[in-house]
């Protein structure tokens, strides 16, 4: 009797796991499909969408090309778009995290006059998206000269990611315990030299997590590079991609999936690099 | 010695002038720049001598009926969006939260893959395999037996689709961010109910959802508020058609900026996209003061 409600039991726990392992595994078939998906397109030899089919999804080696991966190299700007989404997204992003280090340590630990107003204000604006900007910022980007310059755009994308950035260096610093400065203060360290040599090195998740996220912005942006860019030598990636997918620019379909690969995998494997040090930035900055 | 002012000296102002001015000229003037425009006929046929007009663009666009048409498609995008994303995300984390699991590293890795490319080019390619005629979707579709369909050409299609994929991009953040809060439970609670002979259900009944209440309401505020305004899965995969049944204010704001020229009008919807989210916040910080992370 006894055994067999242990038996009952471990079938109960037997079918828990299957059905577990079972919801889990579709969901990975849902996550990595898109991607597995691209990365087959862009080494099939296709000219447009409707030469593939179900049957294709199984990769056949002899089939497979490095032929998209040649012609998007060669054979379209793809590398001047590169050149300038590379500018636009490290120079934006020094600048940007550069700031916010500043002004996160200075918000966390320092006497500031209004400094709950400028939080406040600072929350309510990392709650908009950037977008909304793209209409001023053309008008007054426009009256600077600015327009088709590698310096608007900069300064656009810097002051976007030093907000956000900002807030969340500050909620970092914030948890850490005061004793490693008032430490390193009395090994001879000014105040400030101990919040930038000891308390900076232990903030190294969240710079590290500001540092892609401002990196992203840029890298992504069509709303705002779109309109201040006209001339197509400073195009970006993220332009010539809009034009491919809106037909302004023709592009077989396997090259277009190339140039998607190109363009994602290196933010892909920068997140999986950096992982570790993402995952726990967002978790610590969103809640307190 | 550093002079004092108060209880604050001006070196600690060094630090925080730089943040100040971007603050200033950056986000204020912009923003109060949008504003004054949303009161001007500035657009294509006065783009050199424009007016202040008050109102009259806010009364064009609530007398239009177009503006009740955009909030409703902007409340079925992020109510819809957040609606399946964070519940998926809390069954994947209560899941993967079982002790002694096999395979939890496999899955966790392959879960951020959403997450670790993109959006702006997962959404384009979600767009190619959207498509009716030679969309991947449809043809697996196909092959169990599924007739096409007009993923983004009939207005609620589209819709549905924009929201599919919304809940592609986001349930890995969302299964990730429940997992970590499901983990900082302590495991003798767990173990405590076990013993007071609660089942699966009754302990996520009477632990899980009471220790997580503060998170789960931060996350479906921030969900809706993040959602609201994430313009590139309309923008992107749809350019808010067919018609104009998958805009919401901020690619409507757009479009009528950048591809009708109506820069007044644009930054009116603009303003109205700002402050609905404005009343969110300030409903939400009311009932679960969220705000508080300042204090």
């Amino acid at each position: 009797m006894k055994n067999d409600k242990g038996k009952y039991y471990r079938r109960i726990r037997m079918a828990k796991r299957i059905v577990s392992h079972l919801f889990l595994i579709l969901i990975v078939i849902f996550s990595i499909f898109p991607i597995y998906y691209v990365l087959l397109m862009s080494l099939s030899p296709l000219s447009n969408l409707s030469q593939m089919s179900v049957e294709k999804l199984i990769p056949n080696l002899t089939y497979l090309t490095t032929g998209n991966y040649a012609a998007i190299l060669y054979h379209y700007p793809f590398l001047t778009w590169l050149k300038n989404t590379l500018i636009f997204s490290a120079s934006a992003t020094f600048f940007g995290v550069l700031l916010a280090i500043s002004s996160g340590l200075a918000l966390s630990r320092m006497n500031i006059p209004l400094r709950k107003v400028i939080l406040y204000m600072m929350l309510i604006l990392s709650l908009f998206p950037f977008v909304i900007m793209v209409i001023p910022f053309y008008f007054m980007f426009s009256e600077l000269g600015l327009v088709n310059s590698y310096t608007g755009l900069i300064i656009a994308y810097s002051a976007g990611a030093v907000i956000f950035a900002s807030w969340l260096i500050k909620n970092y610093v914030e948890m850490i315990p005061k004793d490693f400065e008032e430490a390193a203060q009395i090994d001879g360290y000014t105040k400030t030299g101990a919040l930038f040599r000891v308390v900076l090195p232990i903030a190294k998740p969240v710079v590290i997590f500001a540092l892609v996220l401002s990196f992203m912005g840029p890298y992504t942006d069509y709303a705002l590079a779109g309109q201040l860019l006209t001339n197509p030598d400073m195009y970006t990636m993220a332009i010539g991609m809009y034009y491919v997918s809106q037909g302004t620019v023709s592009m077989n379909y396997g090259t277009y999936s190339a140039f998607a690969v190109l363009m994602g995998i290196p933010i892909f494997l920068l997140f999986f690099a950096f992982q570790r040090y993402l995952v726990s930035g967002f978790s610590i900055a969103m809640y307190k | 010695m550093v002079k004092k002012i108060g209880s604050w000296n001006l070196r600690s102002l060094l630090f925080i002038l730089p943040v100040i001015v971007v603050l200033i000229f950056l986000d204020f003037y912009p923003i109060a720049y949008s504003i004054y425009m949303s009161f001007t006929n500035f657009g294509e046929f006065h783009f050199f001598n424009y007016s202040f007009i008050g109102l009259e663009n806010y009364i064009r666009i609530i007398r239009s009926g177009f503006l009740w048409q955009l909030l409703w498609q902007n409340a079925i995008y992020a109510f819809g969006s957040v609606a399946l994303f964070a519940p998926l995300g809390f069954i994947i984390a209560l899941v993967m939260n079982q002790r002694g699991l096999r395979g939890k590293t496999f899955y966790r890795t392959a879960i951020l893959f959403p997450w670790a490319y993109p959006a702006f080019i997962t959404i384009l390619i979600w767009q190619g395999m959207l498509d009716y005629r030679f969309g991947i979707i449809n043809e697996l579709l196909e092959k169990i037996g599924i007739k096409p369909i007009y993923w983004l050409g009939t207005p609620g299609t589209a819709m549905l689709s924009i929201i599919l994929v919304n809940l592609w991009l986001s349930f890995p953040y969302y299964s990730y961010v429940f997992t970590s809060a499901m983990q900082s439970i302590p495991t003798e609670l767990y173990e405590a109910a076990e013993m007071d002979g609660y089942g699966p259900l009754g302990r996520l009944k009477n632990i899980i959802m009471p220790m997580l209440s503060r998170q789960i309401a931060f996350v479906v505020i921030f969900g809706f508020i993040f959602t609201w305004n994430n313009f590139y899965i309309p923008f992107l995969l749809t350019g808010g058609g067919p018609g104009t049944s998958t805009q919401i204010l901020i690619t409507y704001s757009y479009s009528s900026a950048f591809s009708y020229l109506q820069f007044g009008i644009g930054a009116a919807y603009s303003v109205i996209s700002i402050l609905v989210l404005l009343v969110v916040v300030i409903i939400a910080n009311h009932y679960s003061k969220m705000m508080t992370v300042l204090y």
